[in-house]
Protein backbone atom coordinates (compact mmCIF):
# COMPACT_ATOMS: atom_id res chain seq x y z
CA UNK A 1 0.00 0.00 0.00
CA UNK A 2 1.93 3.13 -1.34
CA UNK A 3 0.21 5.53 1.26
CA UNK A 4 1.58 3.24 4.14
CA UNK A 5 5.24 3.32 2.95
CA UNK A 6 4.65 7.54 2.94
CA UNK A 7 2.97 7.44 6.19
CA UNK A 8 3.80 9.37 9.49
CA UNK A 9 2.17 6.99 11.50
CA UNK A 10 4.45 4.26 13.21
CA UNK A 11 2.87 0.49 13.68
CA UNK A 12 2.52 -0.14 18.06
CA UNK A 13 3.10 -3.99 17.38
CA UNK A 14 4.45 -5.11 20.86
CA UNK A 15 2.55 -4.04 24.33
CA UNK A 16 3.85 -5.27 28.17
CA UNK A 17 2.16 -3.96 30.97
CA UNK A 18 3.41 -4.36 34.81
CA UNK A 19 0.91 -1.89 36.72
CA UNK A 20 -1.55 -2.10 40.15
CA UNK A 21 -4.10 -3.19 37.66
CA UNK A 22 -2.05 -6.37 37.22
CA UNK A 23 0.70 -7.94 34.90
CA UNK A 24 0.19 -8.44 31.52
CA UNK A 25 -1.57 -6.56 29.06
CA UNK A 26 -5.10 -8.80 29.59
CA UNK A 27 -5.11 -8.39 33.13
CA UNK A 28 -5.03 -4.99 32.82
CA UNK A 29 -8.04 -4.16 30.22
CA UNK A 30 -10.16 -6.51 32.02
CA UNK A 31 -9.35 -4.85 36.02
CA UNK A 32 -9.45 -1.20 33.72
CA UNK A 33 -12.76 -2.31 32.39
CA UNK A 34 -14.09 -3.00 35.77
CA UNK A 35 -13.35 0.21 36.91
CA UNK A 36 -12.34 -0.64 40.39
CA UNK A 37 -10.07 1.05 42.00
CA UNK A 38 -6.97 -0.38 42.92
CA UNK A 39 -5.50 1.75 45.86
CA UNK A 40 -5.13 0.04 49.66
CA UNK A 41 -3.20 0.90 52.91
CA UNK A 42 0.69 0.61 52.37
CA UNK A 43 2.52 -0.93 55.31
CA UNK A 44 5.60 1.16 53.69
CA UNK A 45 3.87 4.07 54.22
CA UNK A 46 2.64 3.79 57.65
CA UNK A 47 2.89 6.11 59.76
CA UNK A 48 2.63 9.05 57.01
CA UNK A 49 -0.23 11.67 57.00
CA UNK A 50 -0.97 9.74 53.52
CA UNK A 51 -0.52 6.25 54.09
CA UNK A 52 -1.88 5.07 50.61
CA UNK A 53 -0.72 3.50 47.43
CA UNK A 54 -1.48 1.70 44.20
CA UNK A 55 0.81 -1.49 44.31
CA UNK A 56 1.69 -3.65 41.55
CA UNK A 57 -0.50 -6.77 42.71
CA UNK A 58 1.91 -10.14 43.32
CA UNK A 59 5.29 -8.69 41.79
CA UNK A 60 7.40 -11.70 42.89
CA UNK A 61 10.79 -10.55 41.48
CA UNK A 62 12.92 -13.70 42.25
CA UNK A 63 9.92 -15.68 40.20
CA UNK A 64 9.24 -13.55 37.42
CA UNK A 65 12.97 -12.91 36.98
CA UNK A 66 15.15 -14.94 39.07
CA UNK A 67 17.40 -14.37 42.13
CA UNK A 68 20.27 -12.33 40.36
CA UNK A 69 18.03 -10.06 39.21
CA UNK A 70 15.83 -9.34 42.02
CA UNK A 71 18.94 -8.85 43.59
CA UNK A 72 20.95 -6.38 41.33
CA UNK A 73 18.08 -4.27 39.59
CA UNK A 74 15.91 -1.67 41.19
CA UNK A 75 12.32 -2.57 41.46
CA UNK A 76 11.68 0.30 38.53
CA UNK A 77 14.08 -1.65 36.15
CA UNK A 78 12.23 -5.06 37.49
CA UNK A 79 8.94 -3.51 36.04
CA UNK A 80 10.23 -2.51 32.89
CA UNK A 81 11.74 -6.03 31.90
CA UNK A 82 8.99 -7.94 32.79
CA UNK A 83 6.96 -5.45 30.67
CA UNK A 84 9.12 -5.72 27.97
CA UNK A 85 8.91 -9.59 27.63
CA UNK A 86 5.90 -9.38 27.24
CA UNK A 87 6.25 -6.59 24.62
CA UNK A 88 8.39 -8.66 22.59
CA UNK A 89 6.54 -12.15 22.64
CA UNK A 90 3.50 -9.90 21.25
CA UNK A 91 5.45 -8.80 18.71
CA UNK A 92 6.70 -11.74 17.83
CA UNK A 93 10.52 -10.57 18.39
CA UNK A 94 10.89 -12.75 21.59
CA UNK A 95 13.53 -15.11 20.30
CA UNK A 96 17.17 -14.55 20.92
CA UNK A 97 18.91 -11.44 19.19
CA UNK A 98 15.14 -10.80 17.14
CA UNK A 99 15.00 -7.57 18.72
CA UNK A 100 18.98 -6.87 18.75
CA UNK A 101 21.47 -5.09 16.72
CA UNK A 102 21.88 -1.55 15.82
CA UNK A 103 19.21 -0.79 14.10
CA UNK A 104 17.40 -1.31 17.38
CA UNK A 105 16.66 1.86 19.98
CA UNK A 106 15.66 2.41 23.38
CA UNK A 107 13.79 5.16 24.34
CA UNK A 108 11.88 5.21 27.58
CA UNK A 109 10.60 7.90 30.41
CA UNK A 110 10.83 7.68 34.00
CA UNK A 111 10.56 10.72 36.72
CA UNK A 112 12.80 9.63 39.10
CA UNK A 113 15.00 6.59 38.79
CA UNK A 114 15.37 4.10 41.98
CA UNK A 115 14.73 5.93 44.89
CA UNK A 116 14.02 2.88 47.51
CA UNK A 117 18.01 1.89 46.56
CA UNK A 118 18.93 5.18 47.17
CA UNK A 119 16.76 5.52 50.40
CA UNK A 120 18.32 2.03 51.75
CA UNK A 121 21.84 3.19 51.10
CA UNK A 122 21.50 6.58 52.63
CA UNK A 123 20.43 4.79 55.83
CA UNK A 124 23.75 2.20 55.77
CA UNK A 125 26.02 5.78 54.79
CA UNK A 126 24.28 7.15 58.05
CA UNK A 127 23.90 4.78 60.61
CA UNK A 128 27.20 2.39 59.28
CA UNK A 129 29.86 4.22 57.30
CA UNK A 130 30.91 5.04 54.00
CA UNK A 131 32.71 1.89 53.36
CA UNK A 132 29.71 -0.23 54.05
CA UNK A 133 27.65 1.28 50.94
CA UNK A 134 27.00 -0.99 47.98
CA UNK A 135 28.84 -0.77 45.25
CA UNK A 136 25.12 -1.55 43.25
CA UNK A 137 24.01 1.88 44.30
CA UNK A 138 24.54 3.78 41.35
CA UNK A 139 23.79 1.15 38.75
CA UNK A 140 21.00 0.05 40.29
CA UNK A 141 19.27 4.18 40.68
CA UNK A 142 20.36 5.72 38.08
CA UNK A 143 17.11 6.55 35.91
CA UNK A 144 19.42 6.13 32.53
CA UNK A 145 19.75 2.52 33.57
CA UNK A 146 16.74 1.68 32.90
CA UNK A 147 17.23 1.74 29.25
CA UNK A 148 20.48 0.39 29.59
CA UNK A 149 18.66 -2.68 31.15
CA UNK A 150 16.55 -3.00 27.91
CA UNK A 151 19.07 -2.23 25.75
CA UNK A 152 20.87 -5.26 27.75
CA UNK A 153 18.11 -7.56 27.75
CA UNK A 154 17.49 -7.44 23.88
CA UNK A 155 21.08 -6.91 22.53
CA UNK A 156 19.94 -3.85 21.24
CA UNK A 157 22.90 -1.61 20.21
CA UNK A 158 21.17 1.63 18.64
CA UNK A 159 20.78 4.87 20.67
CA UNK A 160 19.24 4.29 24.30
CA UNK A 161 17.85 6.88 26.69
CA UNK A 162 15.38 7.92 29.49
CA UNK A 163 13.54 10.80 29.00
CA UNK A 164 12.31 12.67 31.96
CA UNK A 165 9.84 15.17 31.50
CA UNK A 166 8.38 13.89 35.10
CA UNK A 167 4.50 12.91 34.70
CA UNK A 168 4.90 13.60 31.14
CA UNK A 169 7.90 11.06 30.61
CA UNK A 170 6.14 8.09 28.88
CA UNK A 171 4.58 10.10 26.96
CA UNK A 172 7.21 11.67 25.34
CA UNK A 173 9.33 9.00 25.31
CA UNK A 174 6.80 7.14 22.96
CA UNK A 175 7.14 10.41 20.86
CA UNK A 176 10.81 10.65 20.73
CA UNK A 177 10.51 6.45 19.54
CA UNK A 178 8.65 7.73 16.70
CA UNK A 179 10.74 10.42 15.43
CA UNK A 180 13.76 8.16 15.47
CA UNK A 181 11.75 5.82 13.71
CA UNK A 182 10.38 8.23 11.02
CA UNK A 183 14.16 9.66 10.71
CA UNK A 184 15.27 6.28 9.67
CA UNK A 185 17.97 6.25 12.46
CA UNK A 186 16.22 3.06 13.70
CA UNK A 187 13.65 0.25 12.65
CA UNK A 188 12.53 -1.02 16.25
CA UNK A 189 12.02 1.56 19.08
CA UNK A 190 11.53 -0.64 22.36
CA UNK A 191 9.58 2.43 24.12
CA UNK A 192 7.18 3.56 27.14
CA UNK A 193 8.31 4.24 30.86
CA UNK A 194 8.37 2.87 34.20
CA UNK A 195 8.76 4.05 37.74
CA UNK A 196 8.60 2.97 41.24
CA UNK A 197 8.85 5.80 43.77
CA UNK A 198 6.04 4.95 45.97
CA UNK A 199 8.85 5.38 48.76
CA UNK A 200 8.87 6.86 52.27
CA UNK A 201 10.83 10.09 51.62
CA UNK A 202 9.53 10.52 48.14
CA UNK A 203 5.77 10.06 49.27
CA UNK A 204 6.56 12.51 52.45
CA UNK A 205 8.05 14.92 49.88
CA UNK A 206 4.39 14.82 47.50
CA UNK A 207 1.96 14.81 50.74
CA UNK A 208 3.73 18.42 52.12
CA UNK A 209 3.29 19.43 48.23
CA UNK A 210 -0.47 18.47 49.20
CA UNK A 211 -0.95 16.90 45.83
CA UNK A 212 -2.39 13.41 47.57
CA UNK A 213 -5.64 12.59 48.19
CA UNK A 214 -6.26 12.47 51.76
CA UNK A 215 -9.13 10.59 52.03
CA UNK A 216 -7.18 7.65 53.94
CA UNK A 217 -9.89 6.54 55.44
CA UNK A 218 -11.80 5.28 52.06
CA UNK A 219 -8.34 4.12 50.06
CA UNK A 220 -10.64 2.78 47.40
CA UNK A 221 -12.85 6.17 46.75
CA UNK A 222 -9.47 8.33 46.85
CA UNK A 223 -8.49 8.49 43.34
CA UNK A 224 -11.65 10.09 42.17
CA UNK A 225 -11.01 11.49 38.91
CA UNK A 226 -13.21 14.63 37.35
CA UNK A 227 -15.25 13.68 40.23
CA UNK A 228 -16.33 16.94 42.26
CA UNK A 229 -15.18 15.16 45.20
CA UNK A 230 -12.06 14.88 44.62
CA UNK A 231 -9.12 16.11 46.70
CA UNK A 232 -5.86 15.09 44.69
CA UNK A 233 -3.90 11.87 43.06
CA UNK A 234 -3.24 8.32 44.43
CA UNK A 235 0.76 7.30 43.71
CA UNK A 236 0.91 3.94 41.91
CA UNK A 237 3.66 2.29 40.49
CA UNK A 238 4.59 -0.37 37.17
CA UNK A 239 5.41 0.19 33.66
CA UNK A 240 3.92 0.17 30.37
CA UNK A 241 6.36 -0.80 27.54
CA UNK A 242 5.81 -0.76 23.39
CA UNK A 243 7.29 -2.04 20.39
CA UNK A 244 7.39 0.63 17.74
CA UNK A 245 8.34 0.29 14.36
CA UNK A 246 7.16 1.85 10.87
CA UNK A 247 4.05 0.73 9.53
CA UNK A 248 5.90 -0.86 5.84
CA UNK A 249 8.28 -2.70 8.58
CA UNK A 250 5.73 -3.92 10.20
CA UNK A 251 3.95 -4.98 7.55
CA UNK A 252 7.01 -6.76 5.89
CA UNK A 253 7.60 -8.79 8.31
CA UNK A 254 3.46 -9.70 8.22
CA UNK A 255 2.94 -8.83 12.18
CA UNK A 256 -0.11 -7.76 14.18
CA UNK A 257 -0.68 -3.73 13.90
CA UNK A 258 -2.36 -3.26 17.15
CA UNK A 259 -2.72 0.52 16.66
CA UNK A 260 -0.57 3.52 15.20
CA UNK A 261 0.74 6.34 16.75
CA UNK A 262 -0.26 9.34 14.18
CA UNK A 263 1.09 12.45 15.90
CA UNK A 264 3.09 14.19 19.09
CA UNK A 265 3.53 17.21 20.08
CA UNK A 266 4.94 18.48 23.30
CA UNK A 267 5.55 22.04 25.17
CA UNK A 268 6.58 23.78 28.03
CA UNK A 269 4.42 26.00 30.33
CA UNK A 270 7.08 27.97 31.35
CA UNK A 271 5.40 29.29 34.00
CA UNK A 272 5.64 27.75 37.24
CA UNK A 273 7.66 24.36 38.65
CA UNK A 274 4.53 22.62 39.64
CA UNK A 275 1.29 24.32 39.19
CA UNK A 276 0.07 24.43 35.49
CA UNK A 277 -0.48 27.34 33.36
CA UNK A 278 -4.03 28.63 34.68
CA UNK A 279 -5.46 28.50 31.35
CA UNK A 280 -4.14 25.69 30.13
CA UNK A 281 -1.84 27.04 27.32
CA UNK A 282 1.28 24.79 27.59
CA UNK A 283 -0.82 22.02 27.30
CA UNK A 284 -3.50 23.39 24.54
CA UNK A 285 0.10 24.06 22.29
CA UNK A 286 1.04 20.28 23.25
CA UNK A 287 -2.74 18.99 21.70
CA UNK A 288 -2.82 21.28 19.01
CA UNK A 289 0.63 20.45 17.78
CA UNK A 290 -0.47 16.68 18.31
CA UNK A 291 -3.22 16.57 15.68
CA UNK A 292 -1.16 19.03 13.47
CA UNK A 293 1.26 16.63 13.20
CA UNK A 294 -1.31 13.68 13.02
CA UNK A 295 -3.28 15.67 9.92
CA UNK A 296 -6.18 15.35 11.95
CA UNK A 297 -9.01 17.94 13.34
CA UNK A 298 -9.65 18.50 16.70
CA UNK A 299 -13.43 17.18 15.94
CA UNK A 300 -11.93 14.09 14.33
CA UNK A 301 -10.84 12.89 18.04
CA UNK A 302 -13.07 10.16 19.15
CA UNK A 303 -12.02 9.47 22.33
CA UNK A 304 -9.14 10.96 24.92
CA UNK A 305 -7.32 8.84 27.62
CA UNK A 306 -6.90 12.50 29.69
CA UNK A 307 -4.06 12.69 32.52
CA UNK A 308 -6.79 13.36 34.49
CA UNK A 309 -5.13 12.66 38.07
CA UNK A 310 -7.63 13.81 40.08
CA UNK A 311 -5.89 17.25 41.78
CA UNK A 312 -8.63 20.01 41.91
CA UNK A 313 -6.56 22.09 39.67
CA UNK A 314 -5.25 19.74 36.70
CA UNK A 315 -9.06 18.10 36.04
CA UNK A 316 -11.18 21.52 35.62
CA UNK A 317 -8.03 23.34 33.74
CA UNK A 318 -7.72 19.97 31.68
CA UNK A 319 -11.00 19.67 30.51
CA UNK A 320 -10.74 23.42 29.86
CA UNK A 321 -8.17 23.04 27.43
CA UNK A 322 -10.05 19.65 25.43
CA UNK A 323 -12.97 21.60 25.64
CA UNK A 324 -10.97 24.33 23.11
CA UNK A 325 -9.16 21.49 21.50
CA UNK A 326 -11.55 18.23 20.80
CA UNK A 327 -14.71 19.98 21.42
CA UNK A 328 -17.96 17.93 23.07
CA UNK A 329 -17.73 14.70 20.76
CA UNK A 330 -14.49 12.93 22.41
CA UNK A 331 -15.55 10.89 25.26
CA UNK A 332 -12.88 11.11 27.77
CA UNK A 333 -11.67 8.74 30.14
CA UNK A 334 -9.10 8.57 33.21
CA UNK A 335 -7.77 5.15 34.05
CA UNK A 336 -6.28 6.77 36.93
CA UNK A 337 -8.96 5.87 39.07
CA UNK A 338 -8.34 2.35 38.83
CA UNK A 339 -4.20 2.44 38.87
CA UNK A 340 -3.70 5.45 40.52
CA UNK A 341 -0.67 8.20 38.85
CA UNK A 342 1.93 6.35 37.64
CA UNK A 343 4.58 9.55 37.37
CA UNK A 344 7.01 8.67 34.42
CA UNK A 345 5.13 5.57 33.37
CA UNK A 346 1.82 6.50 33.31
CA UNK A 347 2.05 8.28 29.82
CA UNK A 348 3.27 4.90 28.51
CA UNK A 349 0.41 2.86 30.16
CA UNK A 350 -1.91 5.30 29.27
CA UNK A 351 -0.87 5.10 25.41
CA UNK A 352 -0.89 1.01 26.12
CA UNK A 353 -4.85 1.63 27.16
CA UNK A 354 -5.90 3.84 24.38
CA UNK A 355 -4.39 0.94 21.97
CA UNK A 356 -6.65 -1.34 23.60
CA UNK A 357 -9.45 0.52 23.38
CA UNK A 358 -9.39 1.47 19.75
CA UNK A 359 -9.09 -2.64 19.54
CA UNK A 360 -11.84 -3.12 21.53
CA UNK A 361 -13.65 -0.14 20.10
CA UNK A 362 -14.54 0.25 24.57
CA UNK A 363 -13.82 3.08 26.37
CA UNK A 364 -13.26 2.00 29.63
CA UNK A 365 -14.59 4.12 33.01
CA UNK A 366 -13.21 6.53 35.03
CA UNK A 367 -13.44 4.70 38.41
CA UNK A 368 -15.18 6.86 41.31
CA UNK A 369 -16.48 9.34 39.10
CA UNK A 370 -19.65 9.41 40.49
CA UNK A 371 -20.80 13.15 40.07
CA UNK A 372 -18.84 14.76 37.44
CA UNK A 373 -17.26 18.13 38.71
CA UNK A 374 -19.82 21.24 37.30
CA UNK A 375 -16.93 22.75 35.85
CA UNK A 376 -16.10 19.65 33.14
CA UNK A 377 -17.54 20.55 29.95
CA UNK A 378 -16.84 17.35 28.47
CA UNK A 379 -18.22 14.11 28.55
CA UNK A 380 -16.28 11.46 30.89
CA UNK A 381 -16.87 7.66 31.23
CA UNK A 382 -18.78 6.42 34.06
CA UNK A 383 -19.15 3.39 32.73
CA UNK A 384 -17.32 1.25 29.81
CA UNK A 385 -18.73 2.76 27.11
CA UNK A 386 -18.83 0.57 23.26
CA UNK A 387 -18.03 3.21 20.67
CA UNK A 388 -17.15 3.27 17.20
CA UNK A 389 -13.64 5.11 16.96
CA UNK A 390 -10.65 5.59 14.77
CA UNK A 391 -8.81 8.36 16.53
CA UNK A 392 -7.52 8.70 20.08
CA UNK A 393 -5.73 11.02 21.91
CA UNK A 394 -3.67 10.66 24.86
CA UNK A 395 -2.25 13.70 27.27
CA UNK A 396 0.48 13.68 29.97
CA UNK A 397 1.42 17.10 31.90
CA UNK A 398 4.54 17.12 33.90
CA UNK A 399 5.57 18.61 36.96
CA UNK A 400 8.17 21.46 35.49
CA UNK A 401 5.74 22.50 32.57
CA UNK A 402 6.07 19.67 30.53
CA UNK A 403 3.44 18.49 28.10
CA UNK A 404 3.19 15.69 25.82
CA UNK A 405 0.69 14.16 23.71
CA UNK A 406 -0.24 11.22 21.62
CA UNK A 407 -2.45 10.71 18.46
CA UNK A 408 -3.31 7.35 18.52
CA UNK A 409 -5.22 5.94 15.75
CA UNK A 410 -6.91 2.02 14.72
CA UNK A 411 -4.54 -0.19 12.77
CA UNK B 1 35.54 -21.42 56.93
CA UNK B 2 34.87 -23.45 53.41
CA UNK B 3 31.06 -24.08 54.42
CA UNK B 4 30.12 -20.54 55.42
CA UNK B 5 31.64 -18.77 52.81
CA UNK B 6 29.74 -21.54 50.57
CA UNK B 7 26.35 -20.31 52.13
CA UNK B 8 27.79 -16.70 51.52
CA UNK B 9 28.03 -17.05 47.96
CA UNK B 10 24.83 -19.11 47.56
CA UNK B 11 22.79 -17.38 49.30
CA UNK B 12 23.73 -13.58 48.36
CA UNK B 13 25.29 -14.20 45.37
CA UNK B 14 22.90 -17.12 44.00
CA UNK B 15 26.12 -19.38 43.01
CA UNK B 16 25.15 -23.06 42.05
CA UNK B 17 25.64 -25.05 45.18
CA UNK B 18 27.05 -27.76 42.66
CA UNK B 19 29.57 -25.47 41.09
CA UNK B 20 31.01 -23.99 44.89
CA UNK B 21 34.55 -26.08 45.80
CA UNK B 22 37.60 -25.18 46.73
CA UNK B 23 38.84 -24.71 42.87
CA UNK B 24 36.10 -22.77 41.55
CA UNK B 25 36.81 -19.05 40.19
CA UNK B 26 34.81 -16.54 41.67
CA UNK B 27 34.00 -15.15 38.18
CA UNK B 28 32.54 -18.62 37.01
CA UNK B 29 30.44 -18.19 39.69
CA UNK B 30 28.77 -15.32 38.20
CA UNK B 31 30.86 -12.68 40.56
CA UNK B 32 31.13 -9.72 38.32
CA UNK B 33 33.39 -6.88 40.12
CA UNK B 34 30.87 -5.05 41.51
CA UNK B 35 29.58 -8.49 43.28
CA UNK B 36 33.52 -8.31 44.47
CA UNK B 37 32.90 -4.76 46.23
CA UNK B 38 30.08 -6.79 47.52
CA UNK B 39 31.77 -9.55 48.55
CA UNK B 40 34.37 -7.55 50.30
CA UNK B 41 31.20 -5.93 52.39
CA UNK B 42 29.72 -9.18 53.36
CA UNK B 43 33.04 -10.28 54.58
CA UNK B 44 33.54 -7.35 56.16
CA UNK B 45 30.13 -6.83 58.30
CA UNK B 46 29.95 -10.48 59.12
CA UNK B 47 33.25 -11.51 59.75
CA UNK B 48 35.24 -8.55 60.37
CA UNK B 49 37.53 -9.55 58.11
CA UNK B 50 39.06 -6.43 55.83
CA UNK B 51 39.73 -7.96 52.11
CA UNK B 52 39.17 -5.76 49.78
CA UNK B 53 37.38 -6.45 46.05
CA UNK B 54 40.85 -6.25 44.58
CA UNK B 55 42.26 -8.90 46.50
CA UNK B 56 39.26 -11.06 46.23
CA UNK B 57 40.01 -10.39 42.40
CA UNK B 58 43.23 -11.35 42.75
CA UNK B 59 42.92 -14.56 45.26
CA UNK B 60 40.07 -16.07 41.96
CA UNK B 61 39.10 -19.31 43.58
CA UNK B 62 37.25 -20.02 46.59
CA UNK B 63 39.51 -21.81 48.11
CA UNK B 64 42.63 -18.92 48.35
CA UNK B 65 39.89 -16.70 49.72
CA UNK B 66 39.11 -19.26 52.73
CA UNK B 67 42.81 -19.28 53.10
CA UNK B 68 42.78 -15.01 53.14
CA UNK B 69 40.04 -14.93 55.89
CA UNK B 70 41.35 -17.83 57.91
CA UNK B 71 45.10 -16.17 58.20
CA UNK B 72 43.36 -12.70 58.73
CA UNK B 73 41.04 -14.25 61.03
CA UNK B 74 44.20 -15.77 62.70
CA UNK B 75 45.83 -12.96 63.56
CA UNK B 76 43.17 -11.09 65.36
Amino acid sequence: MSTDVMSTDVAVTGLGLVTPAGIGAAANWAAVCAGRSTADRDPALAGQLVDISCRVPGFDPVALLGPRPARRLDRFVQFAVVALREALRDAGLDAPGAAGGARVGVVVGCADGGPSTVEVQHRTLLERSPDQVSALLLPMQLPNMLAGQLSIECGATGPSMVVATACASGTTAIGLARDLLLAHRCDVVITGGSEAMVTPLVMAGFSQMKALSRRTAQPRSASRPFDRDRDGFVAGEGAGILVLERIGDAAARGVRVRARIAGFGASADAHHVTAPDPDGRGAEQAIRAALADAGRAGTDVDHVNAHGTGTPSNDVVESRVLHRTVGERALVTSTKGVTGHLFGAAGAVEAAYTVLALEEQLVPPTANLDEPDPQVRVPVAQKPTPLRMSTALTTSFGFGGQNAALVVSAA
Amino acid sequence: MFDELKQILVTSFQADPTEVTPDARLQDLGLDSLDMVELSLVLKSEWGVAISDDELIEYQQVGAVVAAVESRTARL
